[in-house]
């Protein structure tokens, strides 16, 4: 193997600045999944503005959770700026702050949530989708438009579509300086192999969360399931956000490649078809637990199969991540 | 023309590059064994000063415990950077360093703080004012507060991390108590008299609190002994890590990346200011975090530089795995040891900051903008250099050996059969 590495290396150096990569990443998935979000927030704001009654108000915190799934595994650049991600998607939440913030503001009822720039300085873990499913999940089902809940409810919503659009804006910044890899003035991408490490990089790191966080989390151990850490059980989208995040990173990972990837296609359409074969949407269920944990070996397989395919052709390794560390 | 001038002189020098990542090793195993037998030496001496709190508590013998406490993070902070590469120390300090932790576990703490919590059934447990109690459905005698029940029973009780009743940061709490200060001055305010002998003692149980203080000393001290070893002269660590050299450089390489990124930039500095939450700072109930996240970050730099600076003054240097990166390509070598440097200022004025008065938990404050100014620029320095480090591991050709030994490699097709 460590001659077919070599080769696969001599070849990425003499094929120049090889950016078919990223160019396609960022074409055909990072740009659209950003406009998505920040269409779907800005959706999100508008339906908050006109009411706060839950039927009208939980379609729409849903589109933008699906939107935030097509995104939420690209945590470099924009979405690492000012600790977005975080506001948006406050999970894992291991010590409980999304309660104790939102109950905080509740009880206070802290006018901040009148005053856009002051809200957008409020701890994440009383803002974005996770304080959002808490109020339109936990709460009252019919709130006056008056009450102290929807002003908190619109200033979420209006503070995640700033934050959809400020992240469409900074993207097509960020887009030109991974596609200017390697020329002169660049510091961030000092070759058109780093922008490219950094694609994937997301990919991997995504596939580990998907299958240590989403799925393990709830997992726990045999003994001892934890189905209360399940990512967003209120709104009960647990199993519904694997799926997605899994699709979303089979289209980074199609992007990212300029040659077929069967085995990397094989392994996502088996952990895919595993996960639409489960009935659990909260990850709760005892009697699947089994499932769940071979969902989580696919997902693994899934990480092998792209590592193997994608990394080796590509001369690429994974680079250091936010979830680095404990 | 230049090109192949370089093509050639890595080629000359392969050989010496390859002997010098034994001495490297070295430097690095040296510096190790240094700073845990320095944080043993630290702690014998907070072991000595918690005896004399215990045996004549007052205002002096508690300050003097704190004094001792603050010395032994000094040393203990520089090795962080040995635990995300060797696997050795990673499975270890959870014992010695864990953080963040529900201090209801261990004693009495404000009404404020809350009970249990959806991830944590024993957040308010309070064992030291339990004799005995329900653990994961069994009952625990714990009339004796000895090292075997912090160390075998409590110590992650119910497979929750935050369930932390041993290591610095327990003994941190059992000395300074909650800092009930929010993000105004002022650490915790544990008064003497909670270790005091009859009518004295104050929120009860003293005996018991002053019990679990020198278990979890006594454990401080008897972990550090055995760490020490696993680095000196045929200890395991050594061993592990001289016995293949590349993978011995990546693993100081993973140390430094994964500490400086994903531990000390995201989880310990960045979350803390995206939460305004003054418990989300890492020595929360000494207001010591400004020196912790320095420490880190010079422990970082030290392996960088092969340098250690003991507490006793004396330096232990040796060949760097900067002249190995230098050699390799020296734009990468000035870029990061340039970028070391820039965290070291970034993180002393931190330090600079917390100890003229604006200690670390005011910089977390809603709206706060220079804490948070000062706080987010340590963090763009650690993610710089990061990058840095990242760089150094291509430099170096190591990736691709990294990638060697997935398994997906070595046998591409046995996963998918």
């Amino acid at each position: 193997m460590r001659h077919l590495s070599l080769v696969a290396c001599l070849a990425a150096l003499l094929a120049g600045p090889a950016t078919a990569g990223t160019d396609d990443a960022l074409d055909r998935h990072v740009l659209p999944a950003m406009e998505t979000f920040a269409e779907e927030t800005a959706d999100l704001s508008r339906t908050a503005a006109a009411g706060c009654g839950a039927e009208a108000l939980r379609p729409a915190y849903h589109a933008a959770f699906d939107a935030w799934m097509g995104i939420s595994h690209l945590r470099f650049g924009p979405l690492e700026t000012g600790g977005r991600a975080l506001a948006i998607g406050f999970w894992p939440d291991t010590r409980g702050f999304v309660a104790r913030s939102v109950n905080g503001l509740l009880q206070d009822a802290d006018p901040v949530v009148s005053d856009p720039e002051g809200f957008a300085e409020v701890s994440v873990a009383g803002r974005g989708l996770f304080a959002l499913e808490r109020l339109l999940f936990e709460g009252d089902e019919v709130l006056a438009d008056d009450s102290y809940a929807c002003a908190y409810i619109r200033a979420v919503a209006t503070d995640l579509a700033r934050t959809g659009q400020a992240l469409q804006a900074d993207w097509s910044d960020h887009a030109a300086l991974m596609r200017s890899a390697g020329e002169d003035g660049n510091t961030v991408y000092l070759s058109p192999r780093e922008a490219e490490q950094a694609l994937y990089t997301a990919l991997i790191t995504g596939l580990e969360f998907t299958g240590d966080q989403r799925l393990g989390r709830p997992l726990g151990t045999f003994d001892r399931p934890r189905p209360t850490r399940a990512e967003a059980r209120r709104s009960g989208r647990s199993l519904r956000n694997v799926g997605l995040s899994l699709e979303a990173l089979r289209g980074l990972a199609r992007s990212l490649s300029d040659v077929p990837i069967p085995q990397t296609e094989a392994a996502f359409a088996d952990a895919l078809s595993v996960a639409e074969g489960l009935d659990d949407p909260v990850l709760a269920d005892p009697a699947g637990r089994l499932k769940v944990e071979i969902l989580q070996q696919r997902v693994e397989l899934v990480k092998t199969a792209v590592a193997a395919e994608i990394g080796a052709a590509l001369g690429l390794s994974t680079g250091f991540n936010a979830t680095d560390g404990d | 023309m230049k090109t192949t001038m370089t093509a050639l002189t890595l080629v000359l020098t392969a050989s010496p590059l390859l002997a010098g990542k034994a001495e490297v090793l070295t430097t690095y195993a040296d510096i190790a064994q240094a700073g845990y037998e320095d944080s043993l030496m630290k702690a014998r001496a907070l072991n000595d000063a918690v005896d004399a709190l215990l045996a004549d508590p007052s205002a002096e013998t508690l300050a003097a415990a704190r004094s001792a406490w603050l010395e032994a993070r000094v040393p203990y902070q520089q090795t962080e950077v040995y635990r995300f590469g060797n696997a050795i120390v990673d499975d270890w300090e959870g014992k010695v360093n864990a953080w963040p932790l529900d201090e209801g576990l261990i004693d009495y703490v404000d009404a404020a703080y809350g009970g249990a919590t959806d991830e944590n059934a024993y957040a308010d447990l309070n064992v030291v004012a339990s004799s005995s109690f329900t653990l994961s459905g069994e009952t625990v005698d714990a009339a004796q507060i000895t090292p075997a029940l912090l160390e075998e029973t409590l110590h992650e009780a119910d497979a929750v991390e935050a369930n932390v009743a041993t290591g610095y940061h327990a003994i941190e709490f059992l000395l300074w108590g909650q800092d009930l200060n929010g993000t105004a001055p002022g650490a915790g305010e544990r008064p003497w008299s909670d270790y005091a002998e009859g009518q004295a003692c104050t929120n009860g149980n003293c005996d018991r609190r002053g019990d679990y203080l020198k278990a979890a000393t006594e454990l401080l001290v008897s972990d550090l002994e055995w760490m020490t070893a696993q680095w000196a002269e045929g200890g395991a660590a050594r061993d592990t890590l001289m016995a293949d050299e590349d993978a011995g450089i990546v693993a100081m390489l993973t140390g430094m990346g994964s500490l400086s990124y994903g531990e000390q930039a995201g989880e310990r500095m960045k979350l803390g200011v995206m939460l305004n939450d003054p418990e989300e700072e890492h020595d929360c109930f000494s207001d010591n975090t400004h020196n912790s996240h320095y420490y880190d970050g010079l422990g970082i730099r030290n392996v960088y530089f092969g340098e250690y600076v003991r507490i006793d003054g004396s330096t232990v240097s040796g060949e760097s795995l900067s002249s190995l990166v230098a050699a390799a390509d020296p734009a990468v070598d000035n870029a990061l040891r340039a970028d070391l440097n820039a965290t070291m200022i970034e993180l002393g004025q931190i330090k600079a900051a917390a100890e003229a008065g604006f200690a670390y938990d005011q910089m977390l404050e809603r709206g706060n903008d220079a804490g948070e100014a000062l706080i987010l620029s340590a963090v763009d320095a650690l993610v710089t250099q990061t990058r840095g480090i990242e760089r150094a591991v291509t430099a170096l050709g190591l990736d691709q050996i990294a990638f060697e030994g997935s398994d997906s490699l070595d046998a591409p097709n046995a996963v998918f059969q």
